[in-house]
C-alpha cells in the first residue's frame, strides 16, 4: 500500500503524457482500493452475498457516471 | 413505531393536501388571483415535497414498520433504537420544511424537482428553501438508517424454517423497496449536499453561467443526473409497498394462491436491481442530450413496462381463477390496479423522445405521475390499512363506510385527473392562465373532482376513529389469512409459535399442528421467551439526538443573528449531549436489542452477524454517496475547458506523506483487530491509540493545509474572482471536506471504542464493535484512495 502510493506520487513527477500519467495513477488507485477491500476489510473471508451487496452498489455507480459523462456529449 | 410513522405521515397528507387544494382553486378559473404566483410556486413546491417524502412514502414505512416484524416471526427490527433515530429524524425534518413556510421569504419554491441553478441561491435566496432542503437532508438519513435496520431485520431475523421464498409478499415487497431506497438515496444526498453547500458555505458548483461563467459547466445538467438517478426509482420506492398489499391481499379475497408468485418476484426483482437505475435520463431528452442516449434510455424506459406488465397481469389472472370477494380491502386493490394500468400506459407515451416533446412539461405529465404515484399507490396502501386494520386495534371497521370511501375516493380522483390527459397543451408551471380552449372547463372539472377526493377522506378518518373507539370486535383472524401476523393478538405481541416450516397450508394452518408448534413460553425454544417488550431498548437517544441536530440545521438556515446563533449552540450541546449519553449506555450495556433467536433462516447470511450485515449494507450505500460525488467532480472536469494545473494549487510531497499517514492507519487498525482476536487487551488498545494518533495526524496536517490555501497568496476560495479557480475550490472543499468529516466521525467512535477497552468492555470473543469499526475505517481509506489521485496529482 506504502509503495503504492509513493508510487502515484512518482508517477506525478516523472510520467509527463496524461494519458498514461492519469491511466497508471488511477490504476494504481482501484489496486490499492481492491486491496484494502480485500484484505483489510477481509472480503476474501466473507460469504458471495456480502461482496454481492458492494458489487451491486458498484453496478449502479458504474450505470450512473458512465452515462453522466456520457451526457456531456 | 409504526403506528408513530402512520400517524405522522397523516399528518403531512393533510398539510400536503390542503396545499394541494389551494392550487385547484387556485387554476379552478382562467385569469384567477386566489394565489399570487409566488405563493402558488411555493404551494405547488411543497405540495410535491411533502407528499412525495413525508406521506406516501412513510405511509408505506408506516406498514413496514408495524408489519414486517410479525410477518417474519421477529420480535422487533433488527436495530430497534436506530429504528426510533429514523423515525425522529423524519419527523423533525418534515417539521423543518413545514416551518419553512413562516420564515422571511417563504418556503421553497422552484418545484419539487429542485432545477438548479433556479433553486441556488441565486434565483431563490432566503432561509426559506434552504431549511426545506436541510430537513430534506434529515429525511434522506433517516431512509438511509431505516433501510440497513429493514434489510438487516429481513434478512436476519426471519423465523426458524422460513426461507426467503417463504417470506410473505408484503415483506418481499418491503425488501425490494428498502434496497432501491438504499441505492437511490446517494445520490439525492450527494445533489443536495451540493446544493447546500453553495447555500450555506458560499460555494458556486451550481452557479448559473451567467454568475460565474466557467466555460463549458452547465450546472443544470449536473443536477438533472443527480436528481433524476434517484428521481425515477423513486416512483418504485413509492409505488412498491402498494404492490406488497396487493400480492399479500389478492388470496386472502380470490381465495386461491397468487398467480405466478415466482414471476411476480423475479419481475419485481428485476425492475428494482437494474431497470429501474438504468431509465433517468428519459427526464432529460430536452436537456440536449446526444441522441444516441436518448434511443438507449428510450429502449430501457420501454423494457421496464414488460415487467411491470407481467406483475399486473399475475394480479388480474389470480382474481380471474378466484372467486373474489368484493370487500373494502379488495376494493382499492381493484382501484389500484385500474389507477395503475391507465397512469402506466401513459408513462409508455412519455418513454419516447419524440411524443416526450409535445407532451413534456403539460398536464399530461401531471396526470401520468399522479395515476402512478398517487393513484396507484396511495388506493393499495388504503387497502393495506382497512385489511390489517383488525390487526392494529382488534376491530372491525364500516363496510358501509369503507364502500363509501371507495367509490367517493375513486371517482374523484378520476375527476381530477382524467380532465388532465386532455390538457396536453396547457403548461404546468404556470399559476393563472388565459381562457384558451377547453382549458377553463377542465380545470373547473378538476378543481370538483379534488374537492370530491379530497372530501372522501373525511368518511376515512371518521371510520378509522370510529373502529378505533366504537368498532365492534373483529376476532383474531378475521379475512381467514394465512400469513403469521395474524397469529398474534392485535395488542401487538409476537407470534406466539416457534414456526420451523411453511406447511401446505400455509404459516396459520400450521398453528394447529401441534407436531410443528411449539408455545413461545415455556418451551424455551423461542427466541420472545421472557422478553417483555419494548422497554428492552426504550432510549430517549434517539428523540433528543433528532431534536439537537433539527435546532443546529434550523440555527444554520436562518443564520446570520442572535437567535440563529443561539439555536446551532443549543443544537450542538443537546447533540453532544445525546451522542455522549448513547455511547455511555452502550459502555454500560444498559440496553440490549432484540434477542436473536436461535436456529432463526438467515439464508444467505449465515455465516455474518447481525451488525456485521448491517454496517456492509451501510458502506454499500456509502459507496453510492461518495461515488456519486466524485462522478460530480469528473463531471465538472471533463465539462470544464479550464482547470488549475495539477501541483499547482495543492502540496503534492505534503499530501503524499498525509496519504501515507491514513493507509499507515489502516493496518494499526487491522492491528488492533489481530490483537484482540488473540485476547491481547494491551495490544488492543495500543494499536486503537496508534490508529488515533494517526488519524488525527491526517486531519490536522488537512487543516493546516486548508489554512495555507485560504490564506495563500492567491487564495483557493469558492469565493474567488477568477471563475476556473472558484469551481475548482468549490468542489475539492465539499468533498474532501466530507471525507474529512467521516474521519472525524471515526475519531469520534475510536474515543468510545478505547474508553470500552479500558472499561473491558471487549473480549477474545465478544469484539464486534471492533471489526465493524475496521470496516468503516478501511472505507475511509478506500475513499481516499480516489480523492488523493483525482484532486491532487491529476
Amino acid at each position: 500500500m506504502l509503495l503504492a502510493v509513493i508510487a502515484e506520487a512518482l508517477t506525478f513527477y516523472y510520467v509527463k503524457a496524461f494519458a498514461v500519467q492519469s491511466t497508471v495513477i488511477l490504476t494504481l488507485a482501484m489496486s490499492q482500493a481492491v486491496a484494502v477491500a480485500v484484505f483489510y476489510m477481509q472480503l476474501k473471508d466473507e460469504p458471495g452475498s456480502v461482496r454481492l451487496f458492494a458489487l451491486v452498489g458498484m453496478m449502479f455507480l458504474s450505470a450512473l457516471l458512465i452515462a453522466m459523462v456520457a451526457s456531456l456529449g | 413505531m409504526g403506528l408513530l410513522y402512520f400517524f405522522s405521515s397523516l399528518y403531512f397528507g393533510v398539510v400536503g393536501a390542503i396545499l394541494a387544494l389551494l392550487l385547484r382553486v387556485q387554476l379552478s378559473v382562467p385569469n384567477n388571483d386566489f394565489l399570487q404566483a409566488a405563493y402558488y410556486n411555493q404551494a405547488v413546491t411543497m405540495h410535491g415535497l411533502i407528499m412525495i417524502f413525508w406521506f406516501l412514502s412513510p405511509l408505506g414505512i408506516a406498514l413496514f414498520n408495524y408489519l414486517v416484524p410479525l410477518q417474519i416471526g421477529a420480535k422487533d427490527l433488527a436495530f430497534p433504537r436506530l429504528n426510533a433515530l429514523t423515525f425522529w429524524l423524519f419527523l423533525a425534518g418534515g417539521l423543518m420544511a413545514v416551518l419553512s413556510f413562516f420564515v422571511p421569504g417563504g418556503a421553497a419554491a422552484a418545484g419539487w424537482t429542485s432545477y438548479e441553478p433556479l433553486a441556488g441561491p441565486v434565483f431563490s435566496p432566503g432561509p426559506g428553501p434552504t431549511l426545506t432542503y436541510l430537513g430534506l437532508m434529515m429525511m434522506a438519513a433517516s431512509v438511509t438508517v431505516g433501510s440497513v435496520n429493514f434489510i438487516a431485520t429481513i434478512l436476519w431475523l426471519r423465523k426458524p424454517g422460513m426461507k426467503l421464498l417463504q417470506m410473505p409478499m408484503f415483506t418481499w415487497f418491503a425488501l425490494f423497496t428498502v434496497v432501491a431506497m438504499l441505492f437511490a438515496f446517494p445520490s439525492i444526498i450527494a445533489a443536495f449536499l451540493l446544493v447546500l453547500s453553495d447555500r450555506l458555505l458560499g460555494t458556486v458548483l451550481y452557479a448559473p453561467p451567467s454568475v460565474l461563467g466557467v466555460p463549458g459547466i452547465d450546472p443544470s445538467l449536473l443536477w438533472d443526473d443527480l436528481f433524476w438517478f434517484f428521481g425515477h426509482p423513486e416512483v418504485y420506492i413509492v409505488l412498491l409497498p402498494a404492490f406488497g398489499v396487493i400480492a399479500d391481499l389478492t388470496p386472502a379475497f380470490t381465495g386461491r394462491p397468487l398467480a405466478g408468485k415466482n414471476w411476480i418476484l423475479l419481475s419485481t426483482a428485476v425492475i428494482v436491481l437494474p431497470i429501474s437505475f438504468g431509465v433517468w435520463m428519459h427526464h432529460m431528452f430536452l436537456t440536449g442530450i446526444p441522441s444516441l442516449l436518448q434511443e438507449v434510455f428510450d429502449a430501457s424506459t420501454e423494457v421496464i413496462s414488460i415487467p411491470f406488465g407481467i406483475i399486473v397481469i399475475m394480479f388480474i389472472l389470480s382474481m380471474v381463477r378466484g372467486r373474489v370477494q368484493f370487500k373494502t380491502p379488495f376494493l382499492f386493490v381493484i382501484g389500484a390496479l385500474v389507477l395503475f394500468i391507465i397512469g402506466g400506459i401513459m408513462g409508455v407515451f412519455l418513454s419516447s423522445p419524440v411524443l416526450d416533446r409535445v407532451f413534456y412539461g403539460s398536464y399530461f405529465v401531471v396526470s401520468h405521475f399522479h395515476y402512478v404515484m398517487v393513484g396507484a399507490t396511495i388506493f393499495g396502501l388504503f387497502a393495506g390499512i382497512y385489511y390489517w386494520l383488525p390487526r392494529m386495534t382488534g376491530k372491525m371497521f364500516s363496510e358501509k363506510l369503507g364502500r363509501l370511501h371507495f367509490i367517493l375516493s375513486f371517482v374523484g380522483f378520476n375527476i381530477l385527473y382524467a380532465p388532465m390527459m386532455l390538457m396536453s397543451d396547457m403548461p404546468r408551471r404556470i399559476f393563472t392562465y388565459q381562457s384558451i380552449g377547453d382549458w377553463a372547463q377542465l380545470n373547473g372539472i378538476a378543481t370538483i373532482g379534488a374537492f370530491i377526493f379530497a372530501g372522501a377522506q373525511i368518511v376515512i378518518a371518521y371510520n378509522l376513529l370510529h373502529t378505533w373507539f366504537r368498532g365492534t370486535p373483529s376476532g383474531p383472524n378475521p379475512w381467514s389469512s394465512e400469513d403469521l401476523e395474524w397469529s398474534s393478538p392485535a395488542e401487538g405481541a409476537t407470534p406466539a409459535v416457534h414456526v420451523e416450516s411453511e406447511p401446505a397450508g400455509g404459516w396459520i394452518g400450521q398453528l394447529s399442528s401441534a407436531a410443528s408448534v411449539s408455545p413461545a413460553t415455556g418451551g424455551g425454544e423461542s427466541y420472545s421467551a421472557g422478553v417483555a417488550g419494548h422497554e428492552v431498548h426504550l432510549s430517549s437517544r434517539p428523540l433528543t439526538l433528532s431534536v439537537g441536530v433539527m435546532l443546529f440545521l434550523t440555527g444554520a438556515a436562518l443564520y446570520p443573528g442572535i437567535l440563529p446563533m443561539g439555536l446551532m449552540l443549543l443544537g450542538v450541546v443537546i447533540v453532544g449531549y445525546s451522542m455522549v449519553g448513547w455511547a455511555w449506555d452502550d459502555i454500560r450495556d444498559r440496553f440490549t436489542g432484540p434477542p436473536e433467536m436461535e436456529g432463526g433462516d438467515r439464508w444467505p447470511f449465515d455465516a455474518v452477524s447481525k451488525i456485521k450485515l448491517g454496517m456492509w449494507v451501510f458502506l454499500s450505500s456509502e459507496m453510492v454517496l461518495f461515488g456519486t460525488l466524485l462522478g460530480a467532480y469528473v463531471f465538472i472536469r471533463e465539462a470544464a475547458l479550464q482547470w488549475p494545473a495539477a501541483g499547482s494549487v495543492h502540496d503534492i510531497p505534503l499530501a503524499t506523506a498525509n496519504t501515507l499517514v491514513l493507509v499507515t492507519s489502516g493496518f494499526t487498525m487491522v492491528m488492533a483487530i489481530y490483537a484482540i482476536r488473540k485476547g491481547d487487551m494491551r495490544g488492543l488498545l495500543a494499536w486503537l491509540a496508534a490508529t488515533f494518533v494517526l488519524g488525527s495526524v491526517f486531519i490536522g496536517v488537512k487543516m493546516s493545509e486548508w489554512a495555507g490555501l485560504v490564506s495563500g497568496p492567491t487564495p483557493f476560495v469558492p469565493g474567488s474572482t477568477n471563475a476556473v479557480t472558484a469551481i475548482a475550490a468549490s468542489v475539492y472543499y465539499v468533498i474532501v471536506g466530507l471525507h474529512g468529516a467521516h474521519v472525524v466521525a471515526g475519531l469520534i467512535i475510536l474515543v468510545y471504542l478505547m474508553k470500552k477497552t479500558t472499561k473491558g468492555g471487549y473480549t477474545k470473543e465478544r469484539h464486534e464493535a471492533i471489526e465493524n469499526f475496521a470496516l468503516y475505517w478501511a472505507f475511509v481509506e478506500i475513499v481516499w484512495c480516489f480523492v488523493f489521485p483525482l484532486f491532487y496529482l491529476l
